[in-house]
């Protein structure tokens, strides 16, 4: 690598446009997340389907989970450092702090480190939940109807019989609803950095950011609702 | 008749550079609400040399909202309240009879205070001497017509170019962030024939000196674009981003 191009890693846009390069390749995997979540509403033979699928392979699965630990670790570390430097900037504190903008939503922009690190703290519950946890074990297993013997229904049964905790139930809409004020502001926010600037598209970009956020966060947050309603899958 | 107002003004008193500061309280008395935010602090100024103490030391030039010189926090908003308007553009009638005003300086540790309301704000320049100018060769002006320019392209790098480098945007960015301005510099010649040659080196180096003045990183707060005085647009900021990336890329 030249001295410039180390040079240009260590400035402050580069490392920006890191952030939201990483930021657009978590997004990216989000959407994916969450097409695969819908396949609940379809029941145990397409979910566990679609799970048994993505580990076909188990070379590709590795290969893209590497990839999205190291996006999320970059994304992450760069972001601390940057919230850090940018405390250091201001030197002596304001004694009023005020605000000519005239944006009503100025709460996302405000806590991006907060949310950011509150889905960081979520992603070691979550992993403990489902990745890591047993999925053809007691935790699987589904009385469907009544009089019926239990089933055991894999990832299906353990997805289900965990939301029926409603306090796991509680914090997933929870921290959902945090990573959709995340986005709402992250998608914005990764095309100024990445240098969109037509202004015809730019008022369009920020409206979408706002909508794919409140997506997001009713999206991930349907399946814990749906179990909740449901209580027993249709089977 | 004129109005007068009364006003109840706390302004940043420090002696030097090196020395703590401190808030004072001060009354400004029948202030005639035509007067400018820089007037008003002349009446103020004027009375505290009759009693035998310092005045309250503010940068000031042209007064006629061009130069750039001014500025200060009113109550935390870089220029006072209104929108697009310079300090000394700002008129004691947009205030009410017995306001509070907290005056402070610019906060950044990039532009450390001098005095009282003034900072040194040569960090800027050093900015513009590290690429915000085209080398070349000056002569007579050249013939209009021998460079033509897109319409579409002059009224914005006209925009761009209307900052006056007062430094607003990097007192209001909650990051003490920079990038307006650079931005601003960057867009204003690299949306022009003459400009483009040395784009790529433009950017390294700009970028390269704002980052070593120690300003901070933006994040998309959007403040800047609401405290210029010339009302720049965030677009310089992505602008640069993207001049930055062109740079990097072609190495």
């Amino acid at each position: 690598m030249s001295s410039e191009s180390r040079c240009a890693l260590r400035s402050s846009i580069l490392r920006k446009q890191i952030v939201a390069v990483t930021g657009l390749i978590l997004t990216g995997f989000l959407a994916g997340h969450l097409a695969g979540n819908f396949l609940i509403f379809l029941g145990p033979e397409a979910f566990n389907g679609y799970s048994e699928k993505l580990h076909a392979i188990p070379e590709l699965l590795w290969l893209v989970r590497l990839g999205l630990i190291a996006a999320f670790l970059i994304h992450v570390i760069t972001t601390i450092l940057l919230t850090l430097e940018n405390r250091q900037a201001r030197g002596e504190r304001y004694a009023v702090n005020g605000s000519k903008s005239e944006e009503s939503l100025k709460f996302a922009k405000k806590t991006m480190i907060y949310t950011g690190l509150l889905v960081l703290f979520f992603l070691v519950l979550h992993l403990s939940d489902f990745t890591l946890s047993d999925k053809e074990g007691p935790a699987s297993m589904i009385a469907a109807g009544e009089g019926n013997p239990p089933r055991n229904l894999g990832l299906y049964g353990l997805v289900w019989n965990s939301f029926l905790e409603p306090w796991r139930a509680g914090v997933y809409i929870a921290v959902m609803l945090v990573l959709g004020l995340h986005l709402s502001h992250g998608i914005q926010s990764l095309c100024q950095t990445l240098g969109f600037y037509r202004n015809d598209l730019v008022p369009g970009i920020r409206k979408l950011s706002l909508v794919l956020g409140l997506l997001a966060a009713i999206g991930f947050s349907s399946v814990p609702l749906f179990i909740n309603i449901v209580r027993t899958p249709p089977l | 008749m004129a109005n007068t107002i009364n006003l109840t003004l706390k302004v940043w008193r420090q002696k030097s550079s090196d020395s703590p500061g401190a808030f004072e309280i001060y009354q400004a008395h029948d202030i005639d609400t035509d007067l400018s935010f820089l007037e008003m602090l002349d009446v103020v100024n004027i009375n505290l040399e009759k009693n035998g103490k310092e005045p309250i030391a503010f940068d000031h030039d042209c007064r006629e909202g061009i130069c750039g010189c001014c500025g200060a926090m009113i109550n935390g908003q870089a220029h006072g309240p209104e929108h697009g308007t310079t300090l000394c553009q700002l008129h004691v009638r947009k205030f009410r009879d017995g306001d509070t005003l907290v005056i402070e300086p610019w906060r950044s540790r990039a532009f450390p205070v001098v005095r009282d309301l003034i900072v040194d704000r040569s960090a800027f320049d050093r900015i513009i001497q590290a690429g915000g100018y085209v080398t070349v060769r000056t002569g007579s002006a050249p013939e209009a017509h021998s460079l033509p320019v897109p319409k579409i392209d002059a009224d914005e790098a006209f925009d761009s170019a209307a900052c006056i480098g007062c430094g607003a945007c990097v007192a209001a960015c909650p990051n003490a962030s920079a990038v307006l301005f650079v931005g601003a510099k960057i867009s204003h010649l690299a949306l022009l024939p003459q400009g483009r040659v040395e784009r790529e080196r433009r950017a390294r180096a700009m970028v390269e000196r704002m980052d070593l003045e120690g300003f901070g990183n933006c994040s998309n707060h959007y403040e800047c674009e609401a405290a210029c005085p010339k009302e720049i647009s965030v677009r310089n900021i992505a602008r640069l981003n993207r001049e930055f990336f062109r740079a990097f890329v072609k190495g």
